[in-house]
């Protein structure tokens, strides 16, 4: 145990701080806001205020426990696994399927359920896929510039879109699809063949409109709710309702109107509506600053990683970060049609906690290399001491 | 392979431009709408927080020109649930079922039933009843109070009062006309609600109270008006006619001081249910329906005729002028016009136009108008208001039936001569009538004197007498007057005769006519009456409808015009006049 304690020690002297309290303090601001969001509707269903407070201050200490584990652990450990998680990952996206693990909610089949527990496979689906991404990527063997090396990523990637178009959730699949550009892009493939891999998806957006024809519906409710106000238009206005009320400086913390069952998910994929009624456009700035910087620090962990497989897989972790967050601040303010899509750190909901926490912990575990390589001032030597 | 390479590197770098230009744009887009939108945001998610139950503002009291209250308002409750606040529905459906004679399934259902944040139980609910109910203390059940019209002497003045809706909007009559002074402004008691409406808790109410209506004080005088109502029932059950109906003007200056009609029903208890029957008895006739006058008319071929001989019109004869054909019938394009009576012996003979008026003989003033021609006597038809509305403060009124004045024909002519081919309303009938007699004003009739703040007492708006016109002179007016004081001291108005009082008057008995054709034994029986005669006050308008058995207007309408007034002068104790 004091080995461990030790080995943690030593890893936390070398750790990027800065990242760390930006995860952390996001994760804070989390469970204030699910609480504040949340207690009258738990009362009203549950007889608990605290309901989702509990459950989600359980998945933030779940995730804090698996963020440092995840410090500790050996990178390249994660490396050798890469084909087993991904394969046990795409299981469990199609064991959603299967009755007996199945948890149906709001007619979509997105949760796996053993006993009291339950869990969202596709959340660990877009990491493992990210980790695939870069070992496959940074595997010498593979020459990214040839088209056909492209293949694997794409064939993997679209298994798991389909899975999850399956359940079936939009908003992750569209995640999952931006992720493989962006770890294509970021991989170094052409720009050509990247416009290449466009193509279907340009041809997939009509096609699934035309199987499911709400989703025209939804689509074109956030250029006019008020076309719709009481169907597809009354989210996205509940949410600009949130964000009105807020003006500059908010409401103040817990006096929220609209959480009184007028905002639908104000706990979950909604809840920055809430914090922009709560805190105002300044409490809304402050966390997109966070946001950014914890990106931005990703993004400079990923430029200076000792090796390419951890920078292809911080910068794929720091871009399923921004991806998700920019979809839900876009949902929240009708930029784009209204999904379902949690806000990392924030959002109710202990997969998505535990897993964005985890994979932050992946950072931190690299910012620590990185610290090691630059005490030692010259970065190859550091790589060959890795690569024993 | 090294460490990460340029393009790598590259990559990441343009990718995280493009994502730092992203939030920039998203946060553009959240400044827009918390900072610049969010006024207007605000104002509309208001709306949908709050819930207002509304306090019903009394609605305005209406009462006589002394101040009586006719109408006024008693609470009721209304009961109510939300369902969501319900703890027990059991419990509340079967107390609520108890007290309120309501099947309890039809209770459970609403008490169980969260679709809807409110349920009605039941309106029009006593306050016994809810103070028992309070009592349980039974929770998601709440009273509201409720202001029910209360007419305090029943069926009285009925046609006139007109009704509310449920929901005490004015349906009819002063109700109706006065609605936007009586309704009063409603206030509401704000609260702080969820989606469903349910309270929050630690909330502050806001209350907002109501204005209550105005009260309007009519020109009707409960006592006349009372005097007439029973003098109308005396009058349905000696002649079983199908409609009786009467009005009593101020002739000074147009105030109706009484209006009634039989049958009739109790304003307290509205035949809701039955509404063709509803729509019959609520009807102010007097006002809306129309009728041949008959003799009644003859005045204001008088009234015409005087006008002009002392104008100096050569056609018109004077109060000398005898007249000298004594047939029984005229003439006219083929067509006959007989008197009432055979003019046999020395009956209807050399008639002055007083003597005419006594007998109501039909031929003279048959002559009167021909001789006076269209042009003429038109104009005096309409500068007695006759052919257009009396502008009475009430809805629905008519404006009557005149031949266009084109197309009258000289039969036409004689016959409106003494009130047949022309259709009026009693209203106008009684408006020209006084005219005629009180100094030749033509004022227009109305219901309300004033409206008057219940709060302050102060008076909001005065009506005063409005002078519509001026068809004949005063010396004209008074010959007249006098004419008809003789028709009832010693023609056919003797039934309406009270010694010392001067009492004037002008019978009349209408033929009815049935698809065009005059139905026999049909007759509308009238009497027009005023007193005293030398400065008129009362004029009273008495019509029976259809009276079974005697049907002359002398005989069925004169007596009852005769026992009003005598009440009238009873009642205020009015002296005599000495000779």
């Amino acid at each position: 145990m004091s080995i461990l304690s030790n080995r943690l020690l030593t890893k936390y002297k070398k750790i990027d701080y800065i990242l760390l309290f930006s995860c952390l303090t996001l994760v804070i601001i989390g469970l204030v806001f699910v609480f504040s969001a949340s207690y009258y509707t738990a009362e009203e269903d549950f007889g608990n205020k605290f309901y989702y407070l509990n459950k989600q201050v359980i998945g933030a200490i779940t995730g804090l426990i698996c963020m440092n584990a995840v410090i500790l652990i050996d990178i390249n450990i994660l490396k050798k696994l890469y084909l087993p998680l991904i394969v046990v990952s795409i299981l469990l996206l199609v064991l959603v399927f299967i009755p007996f693990f199945s948890i149906e909610s709001y007619g979509a089949k997105r949760w796996i359920g053993i006993g009291h527990f339950s869990f969202q496979p596709s959340e660990i689906a877009k990491f493992a896929f990210v980790l695939f991404c870069a070992v496959y990527l940074s595997n010498s063997n593979v020459n990214i510039t040839k088209l056909h090396h492209t293949i694997p990523v794409i064939v993997v990637g679209i298994i798991i879109c389909a899975l999850i178009i399956m359940e079936p959730n939009m908003s992750v699949t569209v995640c999952v699809a931006m992720l493989m550009v962006c770890m294509l892009f970021i991989g170094g493939v052409p720009i050509k063949h990247l416009l290449l891999c466009l193509i279907p998806a340009v041809i997939a957006v009509p096609i699934l409109i035309l199987i499911e024809p709400y989703r025209l519906a939804r689509l074109m409710a956030f250029i006019d709710p008020w076309a719709t106000p009481k169907e597809e238009g009354y989210q996205l206005i509940q949410s600009l309702y949130a964000l009105g009320n807020g003006g500059w400086f908010g409401v103040g913390l817990f006096n929220s109107r609209q959480k009184y069952e007028f905002l639908p998910f104000a706990e979950s994929d909604f809840i920055l509506s809430i914090i922009g009624e709560e805190t105002g456009i300044v409490g809304c700035f402050i966390l997109f600053c966070i946001y950014v910087t914890l990106i931005l620090k990703g993004v400079k962990l990923a430029t200076k990683a000792p090796n390419r497989y951890l920078s292809l897989l911080s910068g794929g972790i720091t871009f399923v970060i921004a991806i998700q967050t920019l979809i839900n601040l876009a949902v929240v303010s009708g930029c784009i049609p209204p999904t379902g899509i949690p806000l990392p750190f924030i959002s109710y909901g202990g997969t998505s906690l535990v897993m964005f926490m985890s994979a932050v912990g992946i950072l931190l575990n690299v910012s620590s290399l990185c610290a090691s390589e630059q005490n030692i001032a010259k970065p190859h030597i550091i790589n060959k001491r890795v690569r024993k | 392979m090294h460490i990460t390479n340029l393009t790598v590197r590259k990559r990441l770098l343009v990718a995280l431009i493009t994502a730092i230009f992203l939030f920039l744009g998203i946060f553009t887009r959240f400044f827009y709408i918390q900072v610049v939108w969010g006024k207007q945001l605000r104002q509309k998610a208001v709306d949908q927080w709050t819930r207002d139950l509304p306090i019903t503002a009394d609605r305005g009291l209406i009462t006589d020109c002394n101040g009586n209250v006719i109408v006024n308002n008693v609470t009721a409750y209304t009961v109510y649930v939300r369902a969501k606040n319900v703890v027990d529905a059991d419990k509340v459906s079967t107390i609520l079922s108890q007290h309120l004679n309501i099947d309890y399934d039809r209770i459970y259902s609403k008490v169980t039933d969260k679709s809807s944040s409110e349920w009605t139980i039941k309106r029009q609910v006593s306050a016994d009843t809810v103070s028992a109910l309070r009592e349980y203390n039974l929770e998601g059940v709440y009273y509201a109070t409720q202001s029910v019209r209360n007419y305090v002497y029943g069926d009285f003045l009925t046609q006139v009062l007109g009704f509310v809706s449920v929901d005490s909007v004015g349906q009819t009559g002063i109700e109706a006309y006065y609605d936007k002074y009586l309704s009063g402004i409603d206030g509401a008691l704000l609260t702080q609600s969820d989606l469903v409406g349910k309270e929050l808790y630690d909330t502050s109410m806001q209350y907002v109270a109501p204005i209550d209506g105005f009260t309007i004080q009519l020109t009707i005088d409960c006592i006349i008006q009372q005097i007439v109502e029973n003098v109308l029932k005396v009058a349905m059950q000696a002649h079983s006619p199908k409609h009786v109906q009467c009005v009593v003007l101020d002739v000074t200056n147009g105030q109706i001081l009484a209006m009634a009609q039989n049958p009739s029903y109790n304003l307290n208890d509205i035949p809701r249910d039955d509404i063709s029957t509803l729509m019959e008895l609520s009807r102010n006739t007097i006002i809306t329906d129309i009728y041949e006058p008959g003799s009644t008319f003859k005045v204001l071929t008088a009234a015409a005729t005087l006008e002009e001989s002392r104008k100096g019109n050569p056609k018109a004869f004077d109060e000398n002028h005898v007249f000298t054909n004594n047939s029984d019938v005229r003439y006219l394009d083929g067509t006959k016009i007989k008197c009432w009576t055979k003019h046999i012996g020395n009956k209807h003979a050399n008639q002055t136009l007083a003597m005419a008026l006594n007998h109501s003989c039909n031929p003279i003033f048959t002559d009167i108008a021909l001789a006076l021609g269209t042009q003429t006597f038109y104009g005096y038809l309409q500068a007695f208001g006759y052919g257009s509305k009396t502008g009475v403060d009430f809805l629905g009124e008519q404006a009557g039936l005149l031949v266009d004045e084109q197309s009258v024909t000289v039969n036409d002519l004689a016959r409106i001569g003494f009130g047949q081919t022309i259709a009026v309303t009693a209203l106008q009938l009684a408006v020209a009538t006084a005219a005629c007699v009180n100094g030749g004003y033509l004022y227009q009739p109305y219901f309300v004197k004033q409206i008057i703040d219940p709060v302050t007492g102060n008076v909001v708006k005065t009506m005063y007498p409005t002078l519509i016109n001026r068809p004949i002179s005063q010396e004209t007016s008074k010959l007249l007057a006098t004419m008809l004081q003789g028709v009832v001291t010693e023609g056919s108005g003797k039934q309406a005769y009270i010694e010392g009082y001067q009492v004037g008057g002008k019978t009349g008995t209408a033929q009815k006519y049935v698809n065009g054709a005059v139905a026999t034994g049909k007759n509308i029986s009238s009497f027009v009456g005023f007193f005293p005669a030398s400065a008129p006050k009362y004029l009273c308008l008495f019509i029976v409808d259809e009276p079974v058995g005697v049907t002359y207007g002398s005989v069925v309408a004169a007596p009852y015009t005769r026992m009003i007034f005598q009440s009238i002068i009873d009642y205020y104790d009015i002296a005599p006049i000495q000779p």
